[in-house]
């Protein structure tokens, strides 16, 4: 960055054709805000990545952009449509990646997808799991149960599951945790595959690098709230690391 | 529909995968099948009782505690890895999760019945007679109702820390119509009497039956909801 951006938040972007929005996003466990009044508008092809430290609520964010969990307040829409947070096809359109594989252990890989799948209402699993698995390098893994991979495997396995319906938002929390080097280049070369422009896809990472090279918006969060955001263009890799601990200990 | 039922079947097939490769739920329930029908053996005074008119009500609370092992753990390895949560975040509506997980722990269950109505026929030497087949409906829609309470209520508790306490304290209130109509039921089967003595019972349990699906699948949505 020639100039160090202000470290004050800054609006997201409102546009009419936005895929994903968040608006005003609260939620709060007992006593505790998670979130505490996020909004986001990401248009089609954008891919954001959320830094922020332990505790700031970007698991719960991405739940519950995810549709996994109900916010206290606010709403999120699809492509305008709000989620009621019920049953729906917009489901078919979220792929997520949590730091939990959402994976049967006893289950093989094969399995596991197939089942996946279904629930999905897919029809083509013979074709498509397949494709997905050659996509994580994990062909040849197909019929070993997911206990018998190791954590890196079953991350690509559960990055398979979570692009296997080919959605059009993708969640990613924390996806680089324990990766081996290897295993993170391939999760890299996927990562890559989706910035097609048809897909939208939202990060959380502490993995400042990566999640700055992936990344066209960059939002902090903290405590529950957006803290900076803006596009990946007024960044630099190299003083990224600084700024970023500056937003962390001047947000409010 | 056939997307719907693909879905029930799914979630059916994967859950008696899962169980046929751990064996985590039967072995459980059968052993407690086995042990409670000897135990029953040899705790009845046969110079007082005959255990034969005992038998019916000692086979449906065999098949209730046996069952509460299986069935409390039905969302044991769903929480492993987040599953539960990856499957609730599918298209798959929730009223078939529900459904797909209450027909194979009913299928579980109705296999643990089998065993325990053999071992108490060995033991009490019961006659089944020739209304085996009114027998299998009374134990099958007994079961059926059971589980679908089951199933709802193991939702409830798997996510508390006192769960496998909770469970029985839940569910064993709402089982009073099935224990009597299933031990009214299968008593006069095993003393012989006539078919027509069954009819109402079975209707009891029929409605029972049904009325446990359908809250459990209305209401299941909102137990796993967070």
């Amino acid at each position: 960055m020639s100039t160090a951006p202000s470290a004050a938040p800054a609006a997201p972007p409102r546009t009419a054709e936005a895929v994903l929005e968040a608006v005003d996003i609260v939620r709060v466990f007992g006593a505790v805000v998670a979130v505490g009044g996020i909004d986001l508008a990401l248009s089609e092809g954008s891919f954001l990545t959320i830094f922020g430290p332990n505790g700031a609520g970007k698991t719960s964010l991405l739940r519950v952009l995810a549709g996994g969990l109900r916010p206290t307040r606010g709403e999120v829409r699809i492509r305008g449509k709000k989620l009621d947070f019920g049953d729906g096809e917009w489901r078919r359109r979220i792929g997520v990646l949590s730091h939990q594989g959402f994976l049967y252990g006893h289950l093989t890989v094969e399995e596991n997808l197939r089942f996946y799948g279904t629930l999905f209402g897919l029809t083509d699993l013979s074709e498509r799991v397949p494709m997905r698995l050659e996509e994580v390098g994990l062909a040849d893994r197909a019929a070993f149960e997911v206990r018998q991979l190791s954590h890196g495997m079953r991350q690509r396995v559960a990055l398979a599951r979570a692009l296997l319906h080919d959605p059009d938002v993708v969640l990613l929390d924390e996806p680089y945790t324990g990766l081996d080097p290897y295993a993170a280049a391939v999760l890299r070369n996927v990562l890559v595959a989706l910035k097609d422009g048809r897909r939208t896809v939202v990060m959380v990472t502490h993995n400042l690098t990566e999640g700055l090279n992936l990344a066209d918006r960059v939002a902090i969060q903290v405590a529950g709230r957006i803290a900076w955001e803006g596009t990946r263009s007024e960044l630099v890799v190299d003083s990224f690391e600084r700024f970023y601990h500056r937003v962390v200990e001047e947000a409010p | 529909m056939s997307e719907y039922l693909g879905q029930v079947r799914a979630i059916v097939w994967k859950d008696l995968i899962l169980e046929f490769r751990t064996r985590e739920r039967v072995a459980a329930m059968g052993a407690f099948a086995v042990l409670a029908a000897v135990l029953f053996n040899y705790a009845i005074d046969r110079t007082a009782v005959r255990p034969q008119t005992i038998a019916s009500g000692l086979i449906w609370m065999t098949i209730v505690f046996g069952g509460l092992l299986g069935i409390g753990r039905t969302f044991h390895l769903e929480h492993e890895d987040g599953a539960l949560q990856g499957v609730l975040m599918t298209s798959a509506p929730k009223d078939a999760i529900f459904l797909g997980k209450t027909l194979a722990n009913f299928l579980l269950l109705y296999l643990v019945a089998i065993i325990v109505v053999a071992v108490f026929t060995l033991f009490f030497g019961l006659d089944l007679g020739p209304r085996l087949d009114l027998l299998a409906a009374v134990i099958a829609l007994g079961a059926l109702g059971f589980v679908a309470l089951g199933t709802l209520f193991s939702a409830v508790s798997s996510g508390t820390r006192m769960g496998e306490t909770l469970l029985p304290i839940l569910v064993f209130p709402l089982l009073l119509p099935m224990v009597v109509y299933g031990t009214q039921a299968t008593g006069r089967i095993l003393a012989a009497r006539p078919a027509a003595e069954v009819t109402a019972n079975l209707r009891m349990l029929t409605a029972f039956a049904l009325v446990a699906m359908a809250t459990g699948a209305g209401l299941f949505r909102y137990v796993v909801e967070e």
